[in-house]
Formats: structure tokens, C-alpha cells, sequence
């Protein structure tokens, strides 16, 4: 017995090492990806750019070097291959990268402008599907091609990867992960959009010489430019179904936001009610919406109630706030703002893109559910014969430290 | 094969048969056979002194610390007496004071100096003559030896088969200090000693009752080491008490120098790497545990005292949690319980998330790590195993080490592992921080309790390294499993988490205040459940009007 | 008997717990959305309803043959030829649903961890750590659940509270939306797991308390129904009814936990505490087969047989499906006919039969 015990135990313990742990992966092991880019090809095929992590410089262990000068572009390498599907350029891609690459980590997915014109669900499955990645990767449009996008650096956050996330992640564009993409696909009652990414001239650097990567800038023949570009939200992406249709300016996405009840930072600016030239700005503490929806057989029409609580924080005119007209004044302004905005933004999706990407379908099935399966292969076309009453109620609780101007 | 596995069933020390322990009170035993180191048969005295003297001259033959002082009695030319005993084991003012002094010197009025003849001597001197404490008599030669080699003196009266054992045990021997191994902030500072006697002493002065049976019994056949197993008769079961005398009694062994010999001997399951009696060198926490229903073994020669049964929920049990605030000390028991565990997986753990579930770190963080990784040429579990390693030499080093070496030595240590590993680029930081809370971890369970988990640490680092986190876990459960099928001396070893005994959860993670400690632990104790009064929560009288 | 040891009532409770969820939580919300959608918790309810019958069952069938096992009965009942067969043919069916068992685990550790590591050294392992713990006897499986399930409740609840911030009322609405047909039809699967609850007429003999039997039994149930309910509602409200879709869709609510950007992507944790649970699950269907067939044998101690029903087990634990689909499909349409013959039907004529020929003791 004791015997055959031991034996037993020896062969276990040998089975160990002989199977070299198949799935131990050392650190050293990975190329660690933080951002994937997505463009379509002319011949049809996919070109996949991975943004991949250089530890070495970025956690500044006592072993690592120091690098002069450019330190901020070594902390990524950014790389493209193309294949007939996103799996096929990867397997391309590990003839280029000494390591086996890792999905784990991935902020942000890039889809080139081409790309979602043409369609993302053939580009997006594998990123749903693959036990590696997650489902709360951000996905963004970007304005051009995605390759172009990602080979950009972030002057205060580590990569561009992260900063792009986070931006997106504080809510300042339409934040979509991954996992609400595919829900907004699935759900005939509401078209997805996306946040649109674009590079722009961001300041200047400071300190030693930075190569700078805007395209202008690579191709003059003069030494670096001294301007910095960095990937920058600046609208929202309209699509339909799958298809990318339009744009939303930085200013349209605000009323968008209203409309999806995700609105949760940002301000309105207003002229102020006694010096029309003078301007005065308010910063949303919470905004609520409520979307209503009545059916009566034939025609569709939305109630639409939004509540806006807000902070007058910066006031450019001098008249008394303490004074009640002036004070119910700024918040009817403020709330007829909000309004025309939120209305031109359905104006533009009613009639210049045709689809409902407010979720008004998802609102109209919660109620009527008899009516929707009727309905909902035709949403769009009932959505743009849809009468759409907005109700804005503007509150300004706060005036910040201050009530009137200390000076006048 | 069956003879392959019947070496490790019998003892091979000795072949002799079976000996009954001795009550070394005088003993009423018969039937003593012979072992090595003796070479007579059981004998009784003879009456003739020199024939008496002879015969132990030739027992102690060159043994040169043995003193026969020949003497009369009252200047009695007529009454020869002879005292034996091993100088160095007795208390040599009180041989020549109290025995030497009143026997030679002291002599009775001249009416009973008349009374005085040979005959009635012996008696004379038992019942009157003497001023000592303890005397007891005897007339074999087993009890003069085991007497003289105790330390008591002999005392042999021409002409008188019966030998009088004085008691007058007096040698050199440490002083009553702080226990090195277990160390507490409040409580009793005192430790055991290496006597026997002193260490029943301090028992005594915890417990005062009569009910505090110390049973003294033989082991060794070449040392006949003292034992004493200790219980509280009505609060201890019975059957455990007669459990443990059973297991004793089979012990035959020719030596027992401590108490881990007979831990060895009687444990429940010997191939178990989880102990199932404990042992301790604080008074207070013998007495505590003879107060549950334990049974104590104590070991002359030792200061370490076996207790028996031992439950797993014990090693995060420490006399402090008891003298302390309730509140506090649970807090701190949690602690306890994090920092075992800690020391059990944190370096599999450590291994398990680099190697396989690099999704579970932080962003940043794995790209601290990993510039980290960048630098050291080892896979993770290797860096590891190599850093467990040298912490244990250094931890076994230290405990070996002379004192004077001592400083140096450990600054040497320090820089090695920490300065020049990192910066030579043989481990990365974050390896050794975490063998380095491990081994602190590892520290808050007494010493003797740790080993378990130092041990147990490396197989589960193997798991680690093969299947990540669920090779952990596998090794855990079997771990749990194997806990759970063992038994201390018909205990279940996880008691009150196995079989879930609700009552005694609540001296389990956390400590429950004195007031509602009612019942003593439910297996152990069940011959006396109640400890306390109920009703005992303090309810200070309120003031009528504030 | 061939178990000498006892287990209390608190005990068997805990066991029959495990020995039903253990496994449900990873797959079955899934398989009731797929008709149910959104109102899959619906059907977990209604599931729960039905299976209070059959814990009645085993609960009477225990008490009108004290001291005595399924396998053993069933010759008192039937006679000694078509009992045996009977007793037989439960036996296969305890094999087959522990081999069934340890491919679901074994699959599903290697498709979401470990995809480079053979699945056949996954399932020894797993049949080998359950081998010793079968090996210890009844009492050590009931001390060592005791031990993990509260754990693994906890962290199931750990995963709700985790996943709030990304769960949304409305996605449960519209409620009600499917038809009752679809939410019985969303309510077989888990009634069928839930039905497993008379692998615990194998163990009411070794009940200390015999009279706590029916006790036992019907606590069980809606213990095991509140805990698929939050599962489910747990499923839709992070996912809505795309879950059905996933293949382990608890695993991905897990993965959504994202606290502070320190808690982030927790789920081996988590998953390495499921996979205790599979474990003893495992543990308890393994000894109750080895147990089984020592009485259908008439021997007079189970130990020599847990090494080669070991084997068979891991066998059949490769064969039993191609891949992962296959073993999805068998899952969701086939298993519940089988299920449901084995818990329901048969058991319920068997107590009839007994009710009939005036047989057993203890009456109630």
C-alpha cells in the first residue's frame, strides 16, 4: 500500500514538468495590445493596427534604461497587417512580432471611416467571440483611417490608448463599449452610434525635442514641427444598422446625449437676458429625460420630458442674479437651448439620415409590446413619421461661490 | 511486501517484552523484568548494611558522583548507617543539615537515648529522628536505584531489610523566565522549565483544586524519564483521559528526551504533515486548555508540554485573545486568518496571476510588472522558488546562528537579497516583496504551528506554476479533504468548521466576550458543558436622572 | 451498511444544495433564456414550483423504507429481477451524469482559461481530487461542503452587488412579453436540474435525524429556486435577452466587474471558486454511483471500486460529446426527457407501486 502510494506520487509529480504547463504564459511572453485599429481594404480585406505596450520603457524599473529625449514615443509600437479576416491578420502578425499577442488588455477599437461605411459586423465578431478580450473594450469611429489614429502619443497619460479611454470613459462623447454595441445591433428599436476619434493639433510640447507625427509634419522635409496632435473626441458617428451614415458635430452630440438620457457632464452656454452680446454659461450637474410613447393605432408620438439641474458657474454680463425675472429668465433661455438643440439633432436623424438612434423604438416596444412586432422591421419609416414633443425643464440650483458679480 | 511494510510498523529498538510504568512513589508493581543497564535481577535489601553497600557499590561501579557516607547513629557505636546519594542531584545543605545533622548530632534526651537499641532504630529514626519533608521506604533494589538516580538520598540502617528514601532533591537548573517561542503583550510572562516538579507547581498555583489529577508514570527503559499526564477530573472525559494512558502505555522506547518523541509515538495519524497535539511552554495556556476537557502530558527534561486533542482552529488561537478586549482581538484573529493564508498562497497566488490570468491585473499595474519582467531572465516560478528558498536558509541560519555573529550576519543577508538581487537583475521587486510579506505572514502563528504551511507553500507553488489559479484551488481542496478526514483522538481536526458546530463559532474567527463564553467547546468538553452562569453580561446600574 | 458514517440535517441540506446548483450556475440561465428571453426569472420560478413534487417523492420514498438507498428499494418494490435492472439503470444514470458533469467543467475551463492544455489531463485531475475525496467516506464530503458552499453563495452574491452598476431595470421590460407556453418551455431545463434532488434518496440513510427527512427534502427546493432566480435576473439585467446567445453568460457578467479600475476583470477568482463547487458536486454524484454499486452487488465496503469507476468516468467524460456544441444542444433538448423520466416519472410510480402493495414501515 505504501508503496504503491509512493509510486503513485512520483508519477503524478512527474507529470507536471513533462507537460511543460501548457498554458503558463511568462510576462515577457506577451506583446501586451492596448489598442486595435480596424480599416477596410480596397480589395476587401482587413487591415488590423495594433498598438502594442513596450514595458521596458514604460515602468521604469532600476534595470531599465534611461531614454533621452523622445521618452513619451517609445512606450508603444504600432504595427499593421492585413488579412481576409481579423484572425487571419493576426496569425500574419505574429511573423512580425517576437511575441504571442494578447488581447486582455485592449482600451480602445478603432473602425475606420471606410470600414464602417461598408459594415462593422463582419469586423467585430472576433472581439465578442474570443475568450481573451473583453467586452467592455471602448469602441470608437475614427475620422479617416484608424491606422493614423493609433500612431499618435498621449503627452499626460502613458499611451494614446489609455488616454482615448478614459476620455471616452468620463462620459464626454457617447461612451459604447463593446457589449452595448452589440445590443444596440440586436435591437431593431434603436440604431447604434459611436464616439468619432479624430487627430488634432493639441498644444505645444515642451521640453527636449519630440518628433511629431501629424501627417503634414511627415512629410515636410524641415526638422519637427513643435505641434502636437493627439486623438481628440470630436462627434458621434450615425449609423444605420450597420453602416456608418452620417455625422454628429461636438455640439450635436450634446442634444444626442439629452435624448439617450446619458447626459452627464458638460454646459450650455446662453446670452445672458439683459445684454444679449454677453454670454452665460451653465454646467449640467445632472440631466434626467423621460421618453413617452402613444400609439393609438395609426399615428406615433413621443413625449419627451427633460430636467436639467444646473450650476451657473461663469457669467460674463454684470446684472443682479439675485433679481428674480433675470434669474427665471437664464433658465427659460437655458432650457429653450437645450431644446433647439436636441430638436435639430432629430431634425438631422429624422431627415437627413433616416434612422432612430435614440432608442425610441426601445422605449415604444417596452409600452406597446402587441403593436411592436408589427412595427419594428419599418421603425426608421415609422420613426420619421413620428411627431416628437420635447419639454425642457431647467433648474439652476447653484451659482457656484458667488451669487452677484464681486465687481461691476 | 509485506515485510517491506512491516518495517515501519514495529519499533525495532527494543526486544524485550512488555513493562508496565512505574509509580516512582514507592511502586506496588511486581514483575520487572530486566532491560539493558540492569544487571541483576529484582532484588530486596538485606539486613546487613555491608552487604547493602556492596551490592550498590557494584550497581554504581565508576560512578564517580556517587557518595556513600558511612555515619552512626547519636554516636551509637553499635547503629551503622550509611547514606547514598549523587552529589550534584541533591541538596547538599539539607543532607548534611537535616539528615546528617539530626541523625548524628542531635541527640535525643537520655531517656530515649536508653530506649535506643538496634532493633528498634529503624523505626525510631522514621518516626522521630528525622526532620525532613518527604520520606518514604522500600525494600527493593529497583526503587533504592531509580531513588538515588532521582536525587533522593538512601538512608541504610545496619541490621533493617527497609531502605528509607529521603526526598532531598536539590541540582541546578534554570530560572522561571519569559517563553522565547511564545511571546505576548499582556498576560503571564512565565515559561516552563526543564523540572518537572517546578513545571506541576506552576499548574498548581493556576488551578487550585483538588480535582487536578497528576498521574505520574515512567517512559525510556534506559532514561526512565519522569511523565506526568494531567487532566481535571469532571471536566475531562474519561475516555479520553484512559485513551491517552492506553497510548502511553505502549510506548517502549529506550529513550524520551522530549516531548516530540512521544508526540510521535502516539499521534493519530503519523504521515500526516497537520499535527494533532499541540505542544506549548506557557503555563496559562496548559491550564486554559485543561479547563476545556484537554489532557496535558508533561515531560521531565522539557519545558514543551504535549496537549491532546488539538484542533486546526487552534493555530490561530493565542493566549492573548483571551486577556485582551473581545472587540480587538477578534479583529486581530482576523488578521491571523488573512496572514495564514497569505502565507500559504501568496506566492502561488503571485505566480498563478503573471503566468496564466494576466487579465486580472490592473493596466497599469501589469505594465510595471511586466517592465519589471523585462529585466529578469527567469520564468516567474522560478525567480520565486529560488526566493522562498534562500528566505528559508536564511530563516534556519538565523535560528542556528551564534548570538555574536548575529548583527552582521543578518545585514549581510539584507543586502543580498534586497540591494543586489534587485539591481544585479537576478529578481524582479515585486518577487521579493512578496516573499517577503510571506515570511512575515508566516510569522503570526507560533513557530512550531508555521511549519505546516512553510511546507505546504512549495507543493502549491508547483500547482501554481502548472495550472494558474485552479491548481491552487485543486491543491487547496485537497488539503481540506485531507484535514477533514482527520480525527484528534476522536475529535473531528475541524471542528467547529467541519461538522459546523454553531455554539463553538463563536471562539472560532472572532472571540466572543467572556460574558457569553457559557459552554465549553462542544466535543471536547461534553462532560461538563457549562462554564459560566448565564446572565453574565455586565449591566451597570443607570443613573435615575442624567 | 456500508457507510458507517452519520450526517446531520444542516449537513444534507447543504448537500443537496450543492449537489444541484453547482453546475446550473454556469450554463443553465442561458438555455431557459433561449425561449424565455427576458423573462427568464419567470421561468426559473415556475421550475421551482414544479420540482416541490419531486423532492415529496424522494422524501416519501425515503421514509417508508428507513435505512434503506434508491438502489435498494427498488428490489423491495419491484421484485428482485426488475429491481435489479431498475437499480441498474439509475446507476448508469448517476455515471452518466457525473461524466456529463466533469466535460462541462473540464470545457469549460479549458475554452475560457487554459485552451492549450489537453481537456483529458483536466478531467483527471478533477476525477482524481473527487476519487480521494469518495475515498473518505461520507462524513469528510459533508464536512468539506460545509466548509466551501457558504463561499461560493457569497461570491455568487459578491458578482450581483459587483455587477450593479452595469445592471438596468428597463431590460427586464417588457415583462411578460413571452407567451406562458415559452416560459414553460424555458422552465424544463432548469426543472430537470432542479429534479436532481433524488440523488438525495441515495444518502437519506445516513441521515442522524431520519425524521427530518421531508424536512430536508422540501427545504432544498426553493433554497436552489431563489438562487437560479437571481442568477437569471442577474443575467438580464447586465445583458438583456442577447444572453441566450452566450455560452456561459454568469462568466460574463463576472467580467464586466470593473470597481475602481482595481477590481478589474476578477473572474478567476471567481470561477476558481465555482470550480469547487463542480468538484463536490462531482464528489457527491461519483460517491453515490460507487455507493450504488456496492449495494447492487452486495458488497461489503466501497472502496475498491472508486478507482476503476474513476476510470469509467473519465472515459465517458471524452465520449460523451464531440464539442461544445454538441454537448449544448444535448443539454437544452435532450437532457430534460431523460432528466425528467429518471426524477419524475419513475419515482412517482415507484411510491405508487409501494403505496399499493401497503409496503415499508413508517407510514405517514
Amino acid at each position: 500500500m505504501m508503496k504503491k502510494t509512493i509510486c503513485l506520487l512520483v508519477i503524478i509529480s512527474l507529470v507536471f514538468p513533462l507537460g511543460g504547463c501548457w498554458s503558463r504564459k511568462e510576462l515577457s511572453d506577451l506583446a501586451i495590445v492596448l489598442a486595435a485599429g480596424l480599416d477596410s481594404t480596397p480589395e476587401g480585406n482587413i487591415l488590423l493596427t495594433v498598438e502594442l505596450a513596450r514595458p521596458s520603457a514604460l515602468g521604469g524599473s532600476q534595470g531599465g534604461q534611461q531614454i533621452g529625449g523622445g521618452g513619451q514615443q517609445n512606450n508603444v509600437w504600432v504595427i499593421s497587417q492585413e488579412g481576409e479576416t481579423v484572425m487571419d491578420a493576426t496569425r500574419y502578425l505574429e511573423g512580425k512580432v517576437s511575441r504571442h499577442i494578447y488581447w486582455g488588455h485592449t482600451v480602445i477599437l478603432v473602425l475606420g471611416e471606410q470600414l464602417a461605411k461598408e459594415g462593422i459586423r463582419k469586423a467585430i465578431n472576433f472581439f465578442s467571440r474570443a475568450p481573451h478580450s473583453r467586452e467592455t473594450i471602448w469602441v470608437i469611429v475614427a475620422r479617416g483611417q484608424a491606422r493614423d489614429i493609433l500612431n499618435s502619443h498621449s503627452l499626460l497619460e502613458n499611451t494614446s490608448a489609455q488616454a482615448a479611454g478614459r476620455m471616452i470613459g468620463a462620459g464626454v462623447g457617447v461612451p459604447v463599449m463593446l457589449k452595448d454595441l452589440s445590443m444596440m445591433l440586436a435591437n431593431k428599436g434603436v440604431n447604434p452610434v459611436l464616439p468619432r476619434m479624430e487627430l488634432t493639433p493639441s498644444g505645444t510640447p515642451q521640453g527636449p525635442v519630440m518628433y511629431e507625427n501629424i501627417p503634414e509634419a511627415q512629410n515636410a522635409q524641415q526638422p519637427s514641427t513643435k505641434i502636437h496632435a493627439e486623438i481628440t473626441l470630436t462627434g458621434t458617428a450615425v449609423f444605420d444598422d450597420e453602416r456608418l451614415v452620417g455625422w454628429l458635430d461636438y455640439h450635436q452630440t450634446r442634444g444626442l446625449l439629452w435624448l439617450k438620457d446619458k447626459i452627464t457632464v458638460g454646459e450650455i452656454t446662453v446670452p445672458s437676458p439683459s445684454e444679449p452680446d454677453k454670454k452665460i454659461s451653465i454646467d449640467i450637474t445632472r440631466g434626467s429625460t423621460r421618453v413617452e410613447p402613444f400609439y393609438d393605432g395609426q399615428n406615433i408620438w413621443f413625449d419627451v420630458q427633460m430636467n436639467l439641474d444646473g450650476a451657473l458657474l461663469e457669467q460674463q454680463s454684470t446684472e443682479e442674479l439675485t433679481d428674480e425675472p433675470i434669474f427665471t429668465a437664464i433658465e427659460n433661455s437655458t432650457a429653450r437651448a437645450i431644446e433647439a438643440n436636441a430638436r435639430s439633432v432629430i431634425e438631422l436623424a429624422k431627415y437627413d439620415y433616416g434612422v432612430d438612434v435614440f432608442g425610441f423604438g426601445q422605449a415604444f416596444h417596452r409600452k406597446y409590446k402587441e403593436a411592436w412586432p408589427a412595427l419594428k422591421d419599418e421603425w426608421n419609416e415609422a420613426f420619421i413619421s413620428a411627431d416628437i414633443n420635447l419639454k425642457v425643464e431647467a433648474h439652476i440650483r447653484r451659482t457656484g461661490l458667488t451669487t452677484n458679480r464681486l465687481s461691476k | 511486501m509485506a515485510a517491506f511494510f512491516n518495517k515501519f510498523r514495529r519499533p525495532r529498538r527494543l526486544n524485550t517484552p512488555v513493562q508496565k510504568p512505574v509509580n516512582s512513589s514507592g511502586g506496588q508493581n511486581s514483575q520487572r523484568q530486566s532491560g539493558p543497564g540492569h544487571t541483576s535481577q529484582s532484588r530486596t535489601l538485606s539486613s546487613d548494611i555491608e552487604d547493602n553497600l556492596r551490592s550498590l557499590k557494584e550497581i554504581f561501579n565508576q560512578c564517580n558522583d556517587i557518595i556513600f557516607r558511612e555515619f552512626l547513629f547519636a554516636q551509637r557505636e553499635h547503629i551503622k548507617l550509611a547514606l547514598i546519594y549523587i552529589d550534584g542531584l541533591t541538596d547538599k545543605s539539607q543532607v548534611s543539615d537535616q539528615i546528617m545533622r539530626t541523625l548524628s548530632l542531635e541527640v535525643p534526651t537520655a531517656t530515649d537515648k536508653a530506649a535506643i537499641t538496634k532493633e528498634n532504630a529503624w523505626h525510631y529514626i522514621k518516626m522521630r529522628g528525622l526532620c525532613v519533608h518527604q520520606l518514604q521506604e522500600s525494600q527493593k533494589l529497583e526503587d533504592v536505584i531509580n531513588a538515588i538516580l532521582s536525587g533522593d538520598s538512601i538512608l541504610l540502617v545496619d541490621g533493617h531489610a527497609t531502605a528509607l528514601i529521603v526526598g532531598s532533591r536539590g541540582w541546578a537548573a534554570r530560572s522561571i523566565e519569559e517563553s522565547k517561542t511564545e511571546t505576548v503583550v499582556r498576560g503571564p510572562r512565565e515559561s516552563f522549565v526543564e523540572t518537572l516538579r517546578t513545571n506541576t507547581s506552576m499548574l498548581r498555583r493556576k488551578i487550585k483544586n483538588p480535582n487536578l489529577k497528576i498521574e505520574a508514570l515512567q517512559l525510556g527503559e534506559v532514561t526512565k524519564t519522569d511523565i506526568a499526564v494531567i487532566y481535571i477530573k469532571g471536566i475531562a472525559s474519561d475516555g479520553l483521559v484512559q485513551e491517552v494512558k492506553n497510548r502511553l502505555s505502549k510506548i517502549k522506547i529506550d529513550a524520551v528526551l522530549e516531548s516530540g518523541y512521544i508526540e510521535e509515538l502516539i499521534r493519530d495519524h503519523p504521515f500526516s504533515v497537520f499535527p494533532t497535539l499541540s505542544h506549548t511552554d506557557r503555563p496559562d495556556r496548559v491550564a486554559a486548555n485543561l479547563l476545556e476537557g484537554r489532557v496535558a502530558i508533561m515531560v521531565d527534561g522539557t519545558p514543551m508540554v504535549l496537549v491532546a486533542p488539538y484542533l486546526f482552529i487552534e493555530a490561530i488561537q493565542t493566549p492573548e485573545d483571551y486577556y485582551e478586549q473581545s472587540f480587538f482581538m477578534s479583529g486581530v484573529r482576523m488578521l491571523r486568518i488573512i496572514s495564514m493564508v497569505i502565507a500559504l498562497t501568496l506566492p502561488s497566488l503571485y505566480i498563478a496571476i503573471v503566468s496564466f490570468h494576466h487579465e486580472m491585473l490592473p493596466t497599469p499595474l501589469l505594465l510595471s510588472i511586466a517592465a519589471q519582467r523585462e529585466a529578469v531572465p527567469f520564468p516567474v516560478f522560478v525567480e520565486a522558488l529560488l526566493m522562498e528558498l534562500a528566505f528559508e536558509i536564511i530563516r534556519e541560519a538565523g535560528i542556528r546562528l551564534p548570538r555574536d555573529v548575529g548583527q552582521a550576519v543578518s545585514i549581510v543577508a539584507a543586502l543580498i537579497i534586497g540591494q543586489a538581487a534587485v539591481q544585479a537583475g537576478l529578481v524582479a521587486g515585486a518577487t521579493i516583496i512578496v516573499v517577503a510579506l510571506t515570511a512575515m505572514a508566516s510569522f503570526t502563528v507560533y513557530y512550531s504551528g508555521s511549519f505546516t504551511f512553510r511546507l505546504l507553500r512549495f507543493p502549491l507553488m508547483f500547482l501554481a506554476a502548472s495550472f494558474g489559479l485552479f491548481g491552487i484551488v485543486g491543491g487547496v481542496i485537497a488539503m481540506v479533504v485531507h484535514m477533514a478526514s482527520l480525527r484528534s483522538f476522536g475529535v473531528p481536526y475541524l471542528a467547529p468548521l467541519g461538522p459546523v458546530i454553531t455554539e463553538d463559532l463563536k471562539d472560532s474567527a472572532v472571540r466572543a466576550p467572556w460574558w457569553a463564553m457559557r459552554k465549553r467547546p462542544h466535543l471536547i468538553g461534553q462532560n461538563n458543558p457549562q462554564r459560566e452562569a448565564p446572565g453574565m453580561q455586565p449591566r451597570p446600574p443607570q443613573p435615575k436622572n442624567k | 451498511m456500508l457507510e458507517g458514517g452519520k450526517i446531520s440535517s444542516g449537513q444534507a441540506v447543504f448537500l443537496n444544495i450543492t449537489m444541484i446548483i453547482a453546475t446550473a450556475m454556469l450554463a443553465v440561465p442561458a438555455i431557459a433564456a433561449v425561449h424565455a428571453r427576458q423573462d427568464a426569472w419567470l421561468s426559473m420560478l415556475l421550475a421551482t414550483l414544479l420540482a416541490l413534487p419531486i423532492a415529496w417523492v424522494t422524501a416519501s420514498l425515503g421514509t417508508l423504507f428507513p435505512g434503506k438507498t434508491l438502489v435498494e428499494y427498488t428490489e423491495d418494490i419491484l421484485g428482485k429481477w426488475p429491481g435489479k435492472l431498475l437499480g441498474l439503470l439509475y446507476l448508469l444514470w448517476f455515471i452518466h451524469i457525473c461524466s456529463i458533469m466533469i466535460r462541462e467543467y473540464g470545457n469549460f475551463l479549458i475554452d475560457v482559461f487554459m485552451p492549450e492544455t489537453p481537456l483529458i489531463v483536466i478531467n483527471i485531475l478533477g476525477a482524481a481530487l473527487a476519487a480521494y475525496t469518495v475515498k473518505n467516506g461520507l462524513e469528510v464530503l459533508a464536512r468539506v461542503n460545509q466548509i466551501f458552499l457558504p463561499i461560493i453563495l457569497i461570491s455568487v452574491i459578491l458578482i450581483f452587488l459587483l455587477a450593479l452598476p452595469e445592471m438596468k431595470l428597463e431590460r427586464f421590460l417588457p415583462v411578460f412579453e413571452a407567451e406562458t407556453v415559452k416560459i414553460f418551455k424555458g422552465a424544463i431545463v432548469p426543472w430537470g436540474w432542479m429534479g436532481e434532488i433524488i440523488t438525495f434518496a441515495m444518502l437519506i440513510p445516513f441521515l442522524a435525524q431520519p425524521g427530518q427527512t421531508r424536512h430536508t427534502a422540501v427545504i432544498t427546493i426553493p433554497l436552489v429556486g431563489l438562487f437560479f432566480t437571481l442568477l437569471a435576473v442577474a443575467s438580464v439585467a447586465v445583458f438583456g435577452p442577447v444572453f441566450s446567445n452566450m455560452n456561459f453568460p454568469v462568466l460574463n457578467a463576472a467580467r464586466v466587474i470593473n470597481i475602481a479600475n482595481f477590481i478589474d476583470r476578477p473572474e478567476p477568482i471567481i470561477m476558481a471558486i465555482w470550480i469547487i463547487g463542480g468538484l463536490l458536486k462531482i464528489s457527491i454524484f461519483y460517491y453515490v454511483s460507487v455507493l450504488g454499486f456496492a449495494q447492487w452487488l452486495n458488497l461489503k465496503d466501497y472502496r475498491p471500486l472508486v478507482l476503476p469507476v474513476g476510470v469509467i468516468l473519465i472515459a465517458l467524460s471524452i465520449a460523451v460529446a464531440e464539442n461544445m456544441l454538441e454537448l449544448t444542444h444535448f443539454l437544452g433538448n435532450v437532457s430534460p426527457y431523460e432528466l425528467l423520466t429518471f426524477e419524475l416519472v419513475i419515482p412517482l410510480t415507484l411510491l405508487l407501486i409501494a403505496l399499493v402493495r401497503r409496503q415499508g414501515g413508517n407510514r405517514q
